[in-house]
């Protein structure tokens, strides 16, 4: 685990890692978030939806960014503020993602960094795009 | 910049970030006459008010100032 102070950061700083997207991912999201929604749980109806398979969840990705900041960026003085993510393709079930986040803004008042995110896939299509603030909580 | 600069231009920040276009401020205004106004939408504030003077806050008045009137009186010091 990343541990960077906040003198220790600087605008353009970057970190990444890839997380899998797998069907044991899937069902413990739906256990713990109770989304039984066919779309993510039945691969007929996600057809008949014009998909290729189950949908991933948005927020299982969505929940890659805690990793993001709370390992990596700045890592363990990670408090997260608020998350804006825009879905901008499906997720499957299998799928490789490569989360990456830049600093993008930073205050020195109240030691907030802004990290610009994104998700690409395997094929490098980007799936997610957003924003985060994050407070350096040392 | 006029203490009523000051008021016109920070009711839109305050505006803008609690979402908010009933927001009328006051001298007296405190964090218990804004429902939203919590620690965490404090920091987003702070920042808004920095970027919109284009000043930074004293870190030791961050959290000890104790109603807009103070907000109005940093801004001015910091401005000058």
């Amino acid at each position: 685990m990343n541990s960077f102070r906040f003198d220790e950061l600087k605008i353009g700083m970057r970190e990444s890692f890839r997380a899998e997207v797998s069907s044991e991912k899937m069902h413990a999201f739906r256990e713990l978030s109770g989304d039984c929604n066919p779309l993510h749980n039945d691969e007929s109806y996600a057809r008949e939806k014009g998909f290729r398979d189950k949908v991933a969840f948005g927020m299982l990705s969505s929940s890659f960014l805690s990793t993001l900041a709370g390992v990596y960026l700045p890592g363990e003085h990670s408090l997260i503020q608020s998350v804006e993510v825009k879905f901008l393709k499906p997720v499957y079930s299998g799928d490789s993602l490569l989360v990456s986040g830049e600093i993008s803004e930073m205050n020195s008042t109240v030691k907030q960094i802004v990290l610009k995110v994104s998700m690409e896939n395997q094929s490098g299509e980007r799936v997610l795009k957003g924003k985060m603030k994050v407070i350096v909580n040392e | 910049m006029t203490r009523d600069e000051v008021f016109e231009r920070l009711t839109e920040v305050f505006r803008e970030v609690f979402d908010d276009d009933s927001i009328v401020l006051e001298e007296t205004t405190t964090s218990k006459d804004i429902e939203d106004w919590d620690s965490f939408e404090h920091i987003n504030l702070i920042v808004a008010v920095e970027n919109e003077f284009s000043i930074k806050v004293p870190m030791g008045k961050v959290t000890t100032m104790k109603d807009v009137g103070e907000m109005a009186d940093i801004i001015l010091e910091e401005s000058k």
